[in-house]
């Protein structure tokens, strides 16, 4: 589901490369844990992954057709984030001005999937986060746990091939942050889609298939 | 996709209700007084001409003398009566008479029965049941129902109609059914009219409908060379298209504010539309990165745009419809400008301008989105989801030296570019050149914004100043696109503001100044375009008169070219020699060879005949072609399509009868009261108007003050929409540094010196917009006052700057800036502080 | 008599009503037995007297067989604005009034107005009148020769022609004084020019042809020819086949039965006979009824007088004419053949069976 082969990025006008030569993949149904320390290149990984960033140079293959994210064009890349890509983050980015059951919806519209399924997925699926009848109710009134659910529900609704998230659980206290770790990994193996997990947290290296340590060396 | 789209203009509308309701307002203010402009100016030209065509009829050419004092002889007549081309000619007498002495003169036409039935149908009388055993071929006259009423006059009352010396005593035989509302007409036989009142041998014009086949110009090409000198033979079509110039220049100019209203509306658009973006940005990289292309991130913000335009488009057509029904109605059909006279004109709403304007309110709409649209589609997603709005694209190759360099090549060039328009003539005789010139130094004002307020907050910056202050100039020297943004919409509103009182201003001391010489006379008596009687002529010939000095003068208009109004020709009783100390000359006055006839010409005239003192001038006078040496031009704001004045004496010698229809009057010192008491028994006579100069020159200035009631209305639409602006620009970047004041606060600054560090912010940005605003406003309204005014009206005046009006209105767009400062400033800081640290996002 | 005197307008009614009652200060010149005519003086106008026409009708042979036309101007003096000063006061009203009978297509009919002096004029010294373009003109050919021009055109419609005379005037009555009525004050001055030849051209539709026939002219003054009980009434003028001319009138009252009636009949070698009041006898063969108003015109009439007797055969039923300005008058004017004991082809008028004609 996600392969990479040979990765080097360098900064714009910086002699240093941030890495080079980075190879690794994640099979479906997988769990890989990125560790790292701060400024290592971590964010810029994974936004290279999700095509946010121009990698220099070698490949990305992303999703079920193993398309090479590095080799497509603006439009491309965002169309293929739509279709096969899921995310979560540690500032859960929840639109504030769109509903819970709204804000499941976009990647549903994104995607282009057909309008008349979209009330029963996201039925299923807040049901599936614990939120079962929180869709009408807006963002604000929810608590942090309560919106990185609603974020873990966007990120699965139209079930992508590969989840990419950036410290999922550090805005959360101790306790949340297990349920909600628990509740990512859990419906990640359900959809059978791969995950890539940057982290600072050894408890969440712990729980996933492998961890990939990066360092200013490479991946270890 | 389309869901999507809608819920996000909803989410936008509904958390910016402000804002964009403020935006649809300003685009609604933009089209309403655009299109209210055209709605009365429509209504009132096909008024106009509806009015001229039931008192002209539908012919289709028109013989006329060129010369008002002058007559079509009745053997030409007759001879183009039988040419076979002809299918009818109708010949009409029109000449002006007073019912009994009343003030108002009043229009009587002498019309041929039998050809008016063909050519002016509306005219045909009708005889009165209760007018016995009468005939229109009778001693009798008829009269639109307006007049009658107007008069309190019915058929079969006696009348005395006056016109000089001459008295008609006839009756109202009838009326004349098919009149419009507005006509105040008399209708009689031409043969009666004739007898009374002249021309002995001729009429006033011929109206010819031409044979079925027969093409116009052939025909007038086939008589052109056969006329005498003083007739002139036009197409009738040429008629509508002087109705037309009339108002042309007004109309343009007008219109011209209503674009700067609509452009000032896509201003606010993009102020709006540029502070979404920056609030959203992060809503926009996060549906960037879940996958929203590029392509729809720019049309997501022209869509919104639009949603604003739409909506504000709209309600401006109902705006303006609203607003043109109540303009004519308290100020008439003319916009103020004087042009036409009459009831307010019908109001008749079409679906292709209203399309046009509602087209170009989403337009200016949709250019008020386009940059904010462009920025959004350019934002790093990355960087955007994780620290916010960036305002710059990511920078290109070039130093920033170099391009600041570049910056400055190209704005000297643009200022370059100003200047050279307004050396440009007029063209199509409109001054659009002065017009582009003007869109350039607005082009200018707002490029000199960034500059100028990185200049400004640098230096600030460098002082030692308290805190919180420091922390302001520092945000707007790191962050300068709100800044800016607010800035260039104060620009654009109060350099149209100064330059419009500037024009305005200039043009009033000039009319002001103006009138005290060509008002030099205590009194004055006029009989509005009839003869005054003998009467009181011979009278003030005598010794008893309580007058030291009386001038006279009389008026005839004169055709010099078809497609234009009527050039004025002044006779007055003055010499040769005395000529410069009488009018307002603008110039040197040229000494005219002894045996040549001297004529004075106005500055419109000069202009618009492109003429100079010392050429000659051909006048089609008295029945030929009298040809005349300009001894120079004088100053008239009074006759903008042009006068010409010549001496009494002059006018007598080339066999012209001068009947004075005007006195200026100099009374005895001391004798003032009994000058008036003596005046009263011939006013009262004679339905004469007898005014001192004071009431004239305050009349003159009140009719001034009324045509520029739009250009008023205007200004303070163009202001408040600019300080809209400032408020929503203000607000808006307020609103993004709400991390940063919570963390201010938190690190224990409070509220009030928050509040004052926005509130000097928004100072500052105020102050430096209204101090381009006012350089840039000095710049249009002397391009207004020296390139637009004289190529439009063909009046000159010098440039006055109204600082007593300026500097207050300046004074209070800053109090106003900061008062919007201030209320952005506890918006941001009515938050609760953890709240807003924990949830920026 | 006759004829033009109801193309005048409401408007001018009230006019000619003022001045028959003689309030308008206005003497006509009246019409003497004793009165000898001379030409061409006598073809030109007669402004002293109240009423005048000039009138020429007849049919085409080219571009079409049968084909009607008829130009005809009125003056009348209104006996107003008599003493105003200006040279275009109405004291000479002129009308005109054209048509063209198309067999198998219709009438096809125009009309002007307008005062003497303004876009309309005459000559008293010989038969020369106009209205704008529009005019009927007597020349001069030189060797005792002459010729009448009449031109007019308008949207639809126009002719130019030249009418030859082949045979000399016919001057009705006696000696051209012409009794209309039972009282010797009601008659007129009455001049006919039969069997004129016709050259020009026709334009019909902007398309213009070739133009050939007979026509018929009559020139008529007098200032009081119709009666207080008379309705209206029946005229032919007919260019016999043999080269004579007929002319028949009756006036009519209100009941239909003739109040007067004359004929006259020149034979090819000029004698000419006239058939008084009691020899003459009008009776309708067939009505035509028009679907504009439903007026039962007698389109076919038997017309006896002496020894005669002679049916007409109109070349279109519907030769009604209706003047609209401003007032509509309805009457039928148009070409008809005669056959029985004599045979021709000729104008029929009938007035006065669309509403009473007032004068």
């Amino acid at each position: 589901m996600l392969t990479i082969t040979s990765l080097s990025k360098r900064h714009a006008n910086a002699v240093q490369a941030v890495f080079s030569g980075l190879s690794f993949s994640v099979q479906a149904g997988e769990v890989v844990a990125l560790v790292g320390e701060s400024g290592v290149g971590k964010s810029t990984l994974l936004n290279c992954i999700a095509g946010l960033e121009p990698a220099d140079e070698g490949s990305i293959l992303v999703g079920r057709q193993a398309q090479d994210i590095v080799r497509l064009g603006e439009a491309a890349r965002a169309a293929l984030r739509a279709s096969s890509i899921g995310f979560v983050f540690q500032a859960f980015h929840v639109l504030p001005t769109l509903s819970v059951a709204q804000n499941i919806a976009v990647p549903l519209l994104l995607a282009g999937v057909a309008a008349g399924e979209h009330a029963a997925r996201i039925e299923a699926l807040l049901a599936r986060v614990g939120l079962a009848g929180f869709g009408p109710r807006w963002p604000a009134s929810l608590s942090g746990g309560e919106l990185q659910r609603v974020a873990i529900a966007r990120a699965l609704v139209h079930r992508p091939a590969l989840i990419l998230a950036d410290e999922p659980t550090g805005n959360l206290d101790p306790r949340t942050a297990d349920e909600i770790l628990a509740l990512l990994l859990e419906r990640v193996r359900e959809q059978h889609a791969a995950a890539l997990i940057v982290t600072h947290s050894q408890h969440v290296a712990q729980c996933c298939d492998r961890v990939l340590t990066l360092t200013p060396e490479g991946l270890q | 996709m389309i869901r999507l789209a809608w819920w996000l203009v909803r989410a936008q509308f509904t958390t910016r209700r402000m804002a964009t309701a403020l935006s649809m307002l300003a685009i609604a203010l933009g089209v309403a007084l655009g299109y209210a402009i055209h709605l009365i100016n429509a209504a009132a030209l096909a008024d106009f001409s509806q009015a001229m065509k039931s008192v002209q009829g539908e012919p289709d050419a028109v013989i006329a003398p060129r010369d008002s004092a002058g007559q079509v002889p009745l053997a030409l007549i007759n001879e183009i009566a039988r040419d076979a081309d002809v299918a009818i000619i109708a010949p009409v007498i029109e000449t002006r008479v007073r019912i009994d002495n009343a003030t108002m003169a009043v229009k009587l036409i002498g019309l041929d029965v039998f050809s008016a039935a063909a050519v002016t149908p509306k005219l045909l009388p009708r005889q009165s049941d209760r007018v016995a055993g009468g005939s229109v071929f009778e001693d009798g006259v008829y009269a639109s129902p307006t007049l009658l009423a107007r008069f309190k006059l019915a058929p079969g009352d006696a009348v005395t109609l006056v016109r000089g010396d001459t008295h008609w005593r006839t009756r109202i035989a009838g009326d004349l059914p098919a009149a419009r509302p507005d006509d105040l007409l008399l209708v009689a036989d031409i043969a009666w009219v004739q007898a009374r009142f002249g021309p002995a041998g001729g009429v006033s014009e011929g109206r010819v409908r031409l044979a079925s086949g027969v093409r116009v110009g052939n025909w007038l090409g086939a008589w052109a060379g056969r006329l005498p000198a003083g007739l002139a033979l036009r197409a009738a079509e040429d008629d509508s298209a002087r109705v037309s110039n009339v108002s042309r220049a007004y109309r343009v100019n007008l219109n011209v504010l209503a674009l700067v209203a609509l452009l000032t509306g896509a201003f606010l658009v993009f102020a709006t539309q540029l502070t979404a973006v920056a609030q959203r940005s992060t809503q926009f990289a996060l549906l960037g990165v879940l996958g929203l292309s590029p392509r729809l991130r720019l049309w997501q913000v022209l869509l919104e745009g639009l949603a604003i335009g739409v909506p504000g488009a709209g309600l401006g057509l109902v705006l303006g419809y609203v607003m043109s029904l109540a303009f004519t109605q308290v100020i008439g059909g003319d916009l103020g400008g004087g042009y036409f006279s009459g009831s307010a004109p019908a109001i008749l709403p079409r679906p292709a301008p209203a399309l046009g304007f509602f087209a170009l309110g989403c337009a200016a709409s949709l250019t008020g989105a386009l940059y904010p649209a462009w920025l959004n589609r350019i934002q790093p997603l990355a960087q955007a989801l994780k620290t916010g709005f960036a305002q710059s694209p990511p920078s290109g190759g070039a130093a920033p030296r170099r391009r600041r360099w570049l910056k400055g090549a190209a704005m000297a060039l643009v200022a370059l570019a100003a200047i050279g328009l307004t050396r440009l003539p007029a063209l199509f005789d409109l001054p659009l050149a002065g017009y582009a010139a003007i869109a350039l130094v607005l082009v200018l004002g707002i490029g000199a914004a960034p500059p100028v307020t990185q200049i400004v907050f640098g230096a600030l910056a460098r002082l030692r100043l308290p805190a919180p202050l420091r922390i302001a100039v520092q945000n707007i020297v790191q962050a300068p696109l709100m800044a800016q943004v607010a800035a260039s919409g104060l620009i654009v509103s109060f350099a149209l503001t100064v330059s419009m009182v500037t024009m305005v201003s200039s043009f009033r001391t000039a009319v002001d100044q103006w009138l005290d010489v060509v008002l030099p006379a205590p009194m004055y008596v006029r009989s509005k375009g009839v003869p005054l009687p003998r009467e009181l002529l011979g009278a003030l010939a005598q010794p008893a008169a309580p007058f030291e000095k009386v001038e006279r003068s009389a008026a005839v208009s004169l055709s010099l070219d078809p497609q234009r109004p009527a050039v004025a020709l002044l006779v007055r009783e003055l010499d040769r020699a005395e000529a410069a100390a009488r009018l307002p000359f603008t110039g040197a006055v040229l000494a005219a060879p002894a045996d040549r006839l001297v004529v004075w010409i106005s500055e419109p005239m000069q202009q618009l005949y492109r003429l100079a003192p010392g050429q000659s001038l051909r006048l089609p006078l008295l029945g030929r072609e009298v040809e005349a040496f300009i001894g120079g031009t004088w100053r008239d704001y009074a006759r903008q399509f042009g006068a010409v004045v010549i001496g009494a004496a002059d006018y007598v010698a080339l066999g012209g009868r001068f009947e004075p229809t005007d006195l200026a009057l100099w009374p005895r010192p001391g004798e003032e009261a009994a000058a008036r008491t003596w005046l009263a028994k011939f006013t009262a006579d004679y339905g004469l108007e007898m005014a001192e100069s004071g009431e004239i020159r305050k009349l003159s200035l009140s009719i001034f003050d009324k045509s520029f009631a739009v250009t008023y209305a205007l200004e303070a639409a163009a202001m408040l929409i600019g300080l809209f602006g400032l408020a929503v620009t203000l607000a808006a970047g307020v609103w993004l540094r709400a991390r940063e004041l919570a963390t201010l606060s938190a690190l224990g600054f409070d509220r009030a010196m928050l509040t004052r560090a926005v509130m000097f912010e928004g100072a500052m940005i105020a102050g430096i917009g209204l101090v381009i605003g006012l350089a840039c406003g000095v710049a249009v309204g002397a391009i207004l006052t020296h390139v637009v005014n004289p190529q439009a009206f063909h009046w000159r005046m010098k440039l006055e700057i109204p600082w007593l009006q300026v500097l207050p209105g300046a004074a209070l767009s800053l109090l106003a800036g900061i008062f919007a400062s201030r209320f952005a400033a506890r918006q941001a800081t009515r938050l609760p502080v953890a709240q807003v640290l924990a949830n920026a996002q | 008599m006759r004829r033009r005197s109801f193309l005048l307008s409401a408007l001018l009614l009230g006019a000619l009503r003022g001045a028959a009652a003689g309030d308008g200060g206005v003497r006509y010149a009246s019409v003497e037995r004793r009165t000898r005519l001379a030409f061409p003086r006598d073809h030109g106008a007669h402004p002293a007297f109240r009423t005048e026409w000039w009138y020429v009708t007849g049919a085409l042979d080219l571009p079409r067989p049968d084909m009607g036309f008829q130009l005809t101007f009125f003056r009348t003096r209104p006996g107003r604005a008599e003493d105003l000063d200006s040279p275009i006061a109405a004291r000479q009203i002129l009308f005109a009034h054209a048509a063209i009978t198309r067999p198998g297509a219709g009438l096809l009919h125009a009309e002007r107005a307008a005062r003497a002096n303004l876009g309309a004029g005459f000559s008293t010294a010989d038969c020369d009148v106009h209205i704008g373009a529009w005019q009927i003109r007597r020349h001069d050919e030189g060797q005792g020769g002459e010729s009448i021009r009449i031109s007019m055109q308008d949207a639809s419609f126009a002719f130019d022609l030249v009418l030859k005379p082949a045979q000399p005037l016919m001057l009705q009555g006696d000696q051209g004084y012409s009794r209309k009525g039972p009282r010797p004050e009601l008659a007129s001055h009455y001049v006919s020019w039969p069997q004129l030849q016709v050259e020009g051209a026709v334009a019909l539709d902007g398309k213009r042809e070739k133009a050939a026939g007979r026509a018929w002219f009559d020139h008529e003054w007098s200032s009081e020819v119709l009666g207080p009980d008379s309705v209206g009434w029946d005229w032919v003028g007919i260019n016999l086949d043999d080269g004579g001319a007929l002319m028949a009138f009756r006036i009519r009252d209100a009941r239909g039965a003739s109040v007067y009636a004359h004929a006259a009949l020149r034979d090819r070698g000029g004698r000419t006979r006239q058939f008084d009041a009691g020899e003459v006898q009008f009776t309708p063969i067939r009505t035509w009824t028009s679907p504009r108003n439903g007026a039962h015109y007698p389109v076919e009439l038997e017309i006896r007088f002496g020894p005669h007797t002679v049916q007409t055969s109109p070349v279109l039923d519907d030769q009604e004419l209706s003047t609209h300005r401003p007032a509509l008058i309805n009457y039928w004017e148009g070409l008809v053949k005669v056959s029985g004991t004599l045979s021709g082809r000729g104008y029929l008028e009938l007035t006065g069976y669309a509403g009473a004609l007032k004068l």
